[in-house]
């Protein structure tokens, strides 16, 4: 395994493997999209309460998820390339930030217009939703960190300190609907969670999707964020010379 | 007439503004991070390829 990893370190094989690892990420995300949205909307029935508005749960939960998942992934790996000066550790981490904010923008969106029909408002400044806003705004952060500098590592340096500090945010967020009183449901999986095996095929189908879409956006912008940085080495001078001629 | 009422005819009825909105919105950010990240990559490649053919 950590041979492997050493073995991933270099940018010549990192942009390799990303490039051949692109259409086993994109097929699989538009098979599992069209399937997971064929339950969600047709096969799930409605609600007992909620009737045909909680629909709206098969994009928000796995966009929150991922939100999540991919601040978490976005840290751990600024945390390995500040310690181990892995490169492309800075890279994944890098391209990650813009897709967490948008899995971001998505959970808190589709909570708004959720909420509205549920709740009656389109926010409430409750726990969860104010955890989440302050999730994209750690985002938004990193960015403008990260552009800040000229010198990408430098750049991974800072930003990937303020990662790391950020990474206390998760628990809040993921605790949030336990530790404090909101109006924000309880879990949707696990217990008290989704009750028709419908339901969370559904949404298990939609998180597999979103994980995929997250896997094809990562290898595509680590593959153009490798070439940047690379762009005086040689191989990339041959690479970039094959794959326009 | 709200825009609820106006988009009702839709299936999912009185709720179908608000998952339609839902869906639209994530299929537009989506789409949108897709293609800018694809457009981004054929324009790092024809900009290096610019590079090398100056030297």
């Amino acid at each position: 395994m950590w041979k492997w990893i050493q073995r991933q370190s270099s940018p010549k094989i990192f942009y390799q493997t990303c490039a051949n690892l692109t259409p086993w990420f994109f097929w699989p995300f538009i098979g599992f999209l069209v399937i997971g949205l064929y339950w969600s909307l047709i096969v799930s029935p409605a609600d007992y309460q909620q009737g045909d508005g909680y629909r709206i749960i098969f994009i928000h939960v796995p966009s929150a998820i991922l939100s999540m998942m991919v601040y978490a992934v976005m840290a751990i790996a600024g945390g390995i390339g500040l310690i181990w000066q892995i490169k492309m550790a800075e890279v994944v981490a890098k391209v990650s930030a813009p897709i967490g904010a948008a899995f971001t923008i998505i959970a808190l969106v589709t909570g708004a217009v959720w909420g509205k029909p549920m709740w009656g408002a389109w926010w409430v400044w409750d726990a969860r939703l104010t955890s989440e806003l302050i999730l994209l705004f750690l985002y938004l952060a990193y960015m403008s960190l990260n552009n800040a500098f000229d010198n990408p590592r430098t750049a991974a340096k800072s930003s990937s300190i303020l990662a790391l500090v950020g990474l206390v945010n998760l628990p809040i967020i993921h605790y949030s609907v336990k530790w404090w009183n909101t109006l924000h449901q309880g879990y949707s999986v696990g217990t008290g969670g989704l009750k028709d095996p419908d339901m969370q095929i559904a949404l298990a189908l939609m998180f597999v999707a979103s994980i995929f879409l997250y896997a094809l956006l990562v290898a595509i912008k680590a593959k153009t964020e490798v070439l940047i940085r690379e762009q005086n080495s040689r191989w990339v001078q041959e690479e970039v010379t094959g794959a326009v001629s | 007439m709200t825009m609820v009422e106006y988009f009702s005819f839709l299936p999912y009825g009185k709720y179908a503004f608000y998952v339609w909105l839902a869906y639209g919105v994530s299929a537009v950010t989506v789409i949108t991070l897709f293609l800018s990240a694809n457009r981004k990559h054929k324009k790092t490649l024809i900009n290096l390829q610019n590079k090398y053919s100056r030297k």
